[in-house]
């Protein structure tokens, strides 16, 4: 479970983060919709850690990430907007390098490899080098290695950009599975499309401040449009950011 | 910015076990720790093995003198061949015949004596000689041996003139200079050996140049570093772990690059140029000891600077630069002469040099040179490593990964 109230942050004139409050349930995939430079990149940097915030609180589990970076960390599946693999290690040393800088055991990877290669189909990639992976190939071990450590809490930075079709249905399932299982997901995203299919909860963020969460049904009957999309303008106020 | 204790330990063991996987997996850094392991023994190798290939042609090569004119001067003939210089006594050329004759290289001068010889020499009034060489085939050493036999030739005749005369012998020649070189084999030998290692340390900057700049400007530049910082290991551990694993690599390159040339210098024969290679394989591993610090100093200082670049020939550029302020030392101090002094030991790169010198010479250290040297390396190593530490914690450098 995530909590974000009144959060502040900024970098010399520019406030990234002027106030943002939101929360992210367990068993729910909240989506953080925003066009670019709304400060949901601030905003997930200071989730895990590597940012520190000027006012407001953050928790993560009854976790401040402000004073507890690791512990919260360990608490945090990251899939960050960029995929950087190691080209020259394979998948499964992929997962055995974040496994064991999540403290797992030998043992403990191995169970885990298994179960995220099963979830995300991915058997065909788990021995061989990165070099030479496809996007979708490369955005499948990154999640992989995100889940490894059965993370309560996921923070997934558009995690369908450069998917085929048939990789972001595969993806889509399993973050339906990982819902089943209790798991709280936090979805930065910019396709309207994933929002409408996934998504619990809809947190709309602009300048620095969340204007509102609540259910894409409830989003739309608020704004009194048709699809989620010309809700999203109406609530930000223009059409700028929008990369469907 | 955390007030949360963790375990450095387990996260840094991983980061070095992945860091040595990854470059034991890359053609080109291998490549560069085994050129660089060869390189300068084999550099070393080369010119001392042409030195030996020298003396030993000097040696086998007879020394000789082509003379016009041989009857007239039949002491001198004699004194020649005392000296073990043979000489060819020839018909008479003119000067194109002798450039032309000395130019085959077969003798290292001619010496023409002329028509007007004999009679000056009979009315005792300074009888000419002619000494013919060619000074662009270069054969120092043998030219002044037939200068230095003239020499004596003409203070012989002077004296035996003198001694006609009833002057003592001792009257005429006041000094007599007598020469003798004070360098020991070892001393000799200890400066070679010093300036062999002092080349060799070189390459422990460039042993873990790859590692250091690929784990870090390198995994900024495949955008894989933020990642790594939002695992829940501290800093200090992603930095110890990248460090420590170019270190080792370094640790490894230099072991071999010693061995490879102790090796090379053992089968080398020195003795013909009167130096020796009797290092105990024991001091071998004393030096490689003496230069741990080094290589712990070496790979901090280039991950504390390749963190700084956002790409890897970016980096290499950087490094490349700034590794000419640690390397300046193995070049100037040689060159400048200096005693040894204190404040070497307080150089890094320098009080290791320094410092083989002064054990290669035989010469007894204190203790506290060899604190000092390990000491400055560790500091300075420390230093980077906290810089490199407080880099990653900035709230700047996230922001530019």
């Amino acid at each position: 479970m995530i909590q974000v109230h009144d959060l502040h942050k900024r970098f010399g004139a520019v406030r990234a983060l002027d106030g943002a409050s939101f929360h992210a349930a367990d068993g729910r995939i909240t989506a953080l919709l925003g066009p670019n430079g709304a400060g949901k990149t601030t905003a997930l940097r200071i989730l895990f850690g590597l940012l520190q915030r000027d006012a407001g609180t953050v928790d993560i589990d009854g976790i401040d990430p402000g004073t507890a970076p690791l512990a919260a960390r360990r608490r945090l599946g990251i899939l960050t907007d960029q995929v950087g693999l190691y080209e020259r290690l394979t998948t499964r040393e992929h997962l055995a390098y974040f496994g064991e800088l999540h403290g797992l055991d030998r043992r403990a990877i191995a169970q885990a490899t298994d179960e995220v290669v099963a979830l995300l189909g991915m058997d065909d990639i788990i021995d061989r080098r990165a070099n030479g992976f496809s996007q979708g190939q490369r955005l499948k071990v990154a999640l992989a290695r995100a889940l490894l450590h059965r993370p309560r809490n996921l923070l997934l930075d558009e995690p369908t950009r450069g998917l085929d079709i048939m990789s972001t249905r595969a993806l889509r399932r399993a973050l339906c599975a990982l819902r089943e299982r209790g798991c709280c997901i936090l979805l930065a995203t910019h396709v309207m499309q994933e929002v409408n299919q996934l998504a619990d909860e809809v947190i709309v963020i602009t300048h620095g401040r969340s204007v509102l969460q609540a259910a894409p049904a409830v989003l739309r009957e608020q704004t009194g449009a048709d699809d989620l999309e010309d809700a999203f303008v109406q609530l930000i106020g223009n059409d700028e950011g929008i990369a469907a | 910015m955390s007030n949360e204790s963790h375990p450095i330990l387990p996260g840094l063991v991983s980061i070095l076990r992945k860091e040595l996987r990854e470059t034991l997996r890359d053609r080109r850094a291998l490549w560069m720790v085994g050129l660089f392991v060869v390189l300068y023994p084999l550099l070393m190798g080369a010119s001392l093995h042409k030195m030996i290939e020298r003396e030993a042609r000097a040696e086998r090569e007879q020394n000789r003198v082509a003379v016009i004119g041989a009857g007239s001067v039949p002491n001198l003939v004699q004194q020649f061949e005392e000296a073990g210089i043979r000489v060819d006594a020839i018909d008479p050329l003119d000067d194109a015949g002798i450039a032309a004759l000395l130019a085959r290289r077969e003798h290292t001068a001619l010496i023409r004596v002329p028509e007007a010889f004999a009679p000056r020499f009979a009315a005792l009034r300074p009888a000419p000689l002619e000494l013919w060489q060619d000074s662009s085939v270069a054969q120092t050493a043998k030219l002044r041996r037939v200068e230095t036999v003239l020499r004596g030739y003409g203070q012989d005749i002077a004296q035996a003139r003198l001694l006609a005369h009833g002057v003592a012998r001792g009257v005429a020649q006041p000094v007599q200079l007598q020469q003798y070189d004070t360098a020991s084999r070892a001393s000799r030998s200890g400066k070679l050996i010093a300036a062999i290692f002092g080349v060799f340390f070189v390459a422990t900057f460039y042993f873990c140049m790859n590692l250091a700049i690929d784990s870090t400007a390198g995994e900024r530049e495949r955008r894989s570093l933020e990642l790594l910082l939002a695992q829940p290991v501290p800093p200090a551990a992603v930095i110890g772990g990248k460090w420590l694993a170019a270190a080792l690599l370094c640790v490894v390159g230099l072991g071999l690059e010693l061995l490879f040339g102790h090796a090379l210098l053992t089968a080398l024969p020195l003795e013909e140029i009167g130096l020796s290679w009797r290092l105990a394989l024991p001091t071998l591993l004393g030096v490689l000891a003496t230069a741990i610090p080094l290589c712990l100093f070496a790979a901090a200082f280039e991950i504390a600077l390749a963190l700084n670049s956002r790409s890897f020939k970016e980096a290499q550029t950087a490094v490349g630069f700034a590794l000419l302020l640690p390397l300046l030392p193995i070049v100037i101090v040689p060159m400048l002469e200096l005693e040894t002094a204190a404040w070497m030991y307080a150089v890094p790169v320098l009080a290791e040099q320094t410092l083989l010198l002064e054990l290669a010479r035989g010469h007894a250290v204190p203790i506290s040179a060899f604190l000092s040297t390990a000491g400055v390396s560790l500091l300075a190593a420390a230093a980077a490593l906290g810089v490199a530490i407080r880099r990653l914690r900035s709230e700047r450098f996230v922001l530019g990964i």
